[in-house]
């Protein structure tokens, strides 16, 4: 389902250039729930941030569904990032001035559906990530962990194949990161939507059931559980 | 389309209070522009009635020979048997009357003026039985004054002409001036009446006298300098230019005819540098108004930079981005267009029902404008509707800058880098 064949990247740094990622090849199967875990710097969030098609590679090849999105103009990737991938961020980036309801459905909005289906998939989905009755409340007035299941909600509305978390539960307490793990796992065995997700916490890694370790920009170990 | 107006709409209100002042910015700049349009028009309104009324009329003949020396004044090239063009007007139900126009030196002398003087005037000898089909000097006397005589040799004066030299109703006064045939003449007349008009050069410069008694004192065998025809001040005359030509063409081959834009053409150019100056200052009020929701856009962008990151992360295309954000300026735009209508509407009103009284300003100098005491206002409701449109259209327009910035950023840029 995805295939990576020899991904490079290096960024420039002052005068000095950084391999962030060094010939990382990799597929991932369907329904996976994948953790790219690694120290600072090791090239996680460049990783991810490929995959999700939100930067590119100097080198190499990613195929995702069979499309080699690596010979996409990058002006044509937004609609492909429309139609097959989520994203949970670490810090949220819910929208303030939408509601729970807003936020998730933006998604919807944005592929023109029908109201009617906007409002009765967002509210089936909100009630599903447990958000029942919160669906008019602002960001500002929900928890950190309300905040991650609105995002959560938003990255699973369009059905995606793919769903990518950079560091979802970092900025959340440990029982509130254990909730939204639960949630993600859940949400991964109902829909077999690949999830990837990378982190540097231990209690994330365990629940993955594969884990790829990054070490400076290349896999050090990849481990399916 | 509908979700991006609903999202712009809501980001407005993320910063209530910036937007409210970037929208005062545009309100406080478009109703100055509304005031200082409405003040701009209605002085130049104003001064066209009063130029006409009192001044130029809508349509003046001359001997074509006379065309290019009128503002000589002196009593060459003057139309012969008047009376043959004034019949054919007359019988085509338009309002004509006859003048005679040319320089001398007025004369006083102490007691009963303060001091003895001369000074050189310009004197209007008018046709007292039909002048005021044309002109609006006889609705203009001031009180304890009496209109013309035909034949008699009263004058009026202007009143602000009347109040430098000390002269009142019943003194005398003595007009030097050249006979038809280049003699000097001497004309001592009485002061009937002073007219005191909407035309500040009517007031400051004026002398009229009979037009009879002129005939006979300048020897000028019936002729006159100029034939003044009258119109209602809203008629085009450049349409009715060539209509009078044609009625008088078939008469006369000697006369030209010439609207009061070009008898007025000092008036009209100074008018128009007037504009453009205006125009250019408030052009700048403007802009700075505009240079302000840039400003606020650009922040706007920055302070969002991550959701603008999420949103194209999400799948929103440039050119969404680029929708919403526009929207969101035009959204500033329109309530700062309403505040500037509102602010428009509550500085023309009294401009209009009261005006300004500039009397003690025009009675010293000359402004160019042919008002006398009063500027007022004019309700241009057309321009309220395209300063509106225009400063929504400038408002969505200028937001194309800041977004095109912030959509130069990476998405991994807007997101906050990439952490490898």
């Amino acid at each position: 389902m995805i295939s990576m064949s020899d991904l490079s990247r290096v960024y420039q740094s002052g005068d000095t250039q950084v391999q962030a990622l060094d010939r990382v090849s990799l597929d991932i199967d369907q329904g996976e729930f994948l953790a790219i875990a690694g120290p600072s710097g090791s090239g996680k969030t460049t990783l991810l941030n490929i995959i999700g098609c939100i930067d590119s590679a100097d080198q190499g090849q990613l195929n995702i569904d069979n499309i080699n999105v690596t010979s996409i103009e990058p002006k044509n990737l937004a609609g492909f990032r429309r139609k097959k991938l989520g994203f949970i961020f670490q810090s949220f980036n819910l929208i303030p001035v939408l509601t729970a309801y807003e936020n998730v459905a933006l998604v919807l909005n944005l592929l023109d559906i029908p109201e009617q289906e906007i409002r009765t998939r967002t509210m089936a989905l909100l009630d599903e990530v447990g958000l029942q009755g919160l669906e008019n409340r602002r960001p500002a007035k929900l928890s950190g962990g309300q905040q991650q299941r609105v995002a959560i909600a938003r990255a699973l509305i369009k059905n995606p194949s793919i769903v990518l978390a950079d560091e979802p539960t970092a900025n959340l307490d440990s029982k509130n990161g254990n909730d939204v793990l639960n949630l993600m796992k859940a949400m991964n065995q109902k829909y077999n939507t690949t999830f990837i997700f990378s982190t540097h916490d231990q209690m994330v890694m365990d629940y993955a059931s594969r884990l790829v370790q990054l070490h400076d920009g290349a896999i050090h170990s990849d481990e399916r559980r | 389309m509908l979700f991006l107006i609903q999202l712009a709409a809501k980001n407005m209100t993320r910063y209530l209070k910036r937007t409210l002042i970037t929208a005062s910015a545009i309100g406080f700049g478009l109703g100055l522009f509304l005031f200082t349009d409405s003040l701009l028009m209605g002085a130049e309104r104003d001064s066209e009635r009063n130029l006409i009324w009192y001044e130029t009329a809508s349509l003046r003949l001359y001997h074509k020979d006379n065309v290019d020396q009128y503002e000589k004044m002196n009593l060459k090239n003057l139309i012969e048997h008047p009376e043959q063009i004034t019949r054919v007007l007359s019988k085509n139900n338009i309002k004509v009357t006859t003048r005679t126009t040319f320089s001398g030196d007025l004369i006083i002398r102490q007691n009963p003026y303060p001091e003895d003087g001369s000074m050189m005037v310009r004197i209007s000898a008018i046709d007292t039985n039909r002048d005021s089909s044309v002109y609006r000097l006889k609705d203009s006397l001031e009180d304890g004054s009496q209109w013309l005589k035909e034949g008699s040799n009263g004058v009026i004066l202007g009143a602000w002409l009347a109040e430098d030299i000390g002269a009142k109703v019943g003194y005398p006064l003595t007009l030097v001036t050249r006979t038809r045939e280049g003699a000097f003449q001497t004309m001592d007349l009485d002061i009937v009446g002073i007219v005191n008009t909407g035309n500040p050069i009517i007031n400051r410069y004026s002398v009229i006298i009979d037009q009879q008694y002129a005939n006979t004192m300048l020897l000028l065998g019936g002729a006159v300098t100029q034939i003044d025809i009258a119109y209602p001040v809203t008629e085009d005359v450049e349409q009715l230019q060539p209509r009078i030509v044609n009625v008088i063409s078939q008469h006369r081959q000697d006369i030209a005819v010439l609207t009061w834009r070009d008898l007025a053409s000092g008036y009209l150019s100074l008018v128009a540098t007037k504009r453009s100056g205006s125009s250019s200052i408030l052009g700048l009020v403007f802009l700075i108004s505009l240079v302000g929701i840039t400003n606020t856009m650009l922040m706007a962008m920055y302070e969002r930079r991550k959701e603008l990151g999420m949103m194209r992360a999400l799948g929103m295309k440039d050119s969404e981005i680029r929708l919403a954000f526009v929207f969101e300026a035009g959204g500033i735009g329109i309530i700062g267009g309403v505040a500037g209508l509102i602010l428009g509407v509550i500085l023309v009103w009294p401009m209009v029902n009261i005006g300004i009284d500039y009397s003690f300003l025009l009675r010293e100098m000359d402004v160019g404008y042919r008002l006398s005491n009063i500027f007022r206002g004019t309700w241009r409701p057309e321009m309220f509707l395209v300063a509106f449109i225009a400063s929504v259209m400038f408002s969505m327009l200028v937001a194309l800058i800041p977004t095109r910035q912030a959509l130069k950023m990476s998405i991994t840029e807007c997101l906050g880098g990439s952490s490898q």
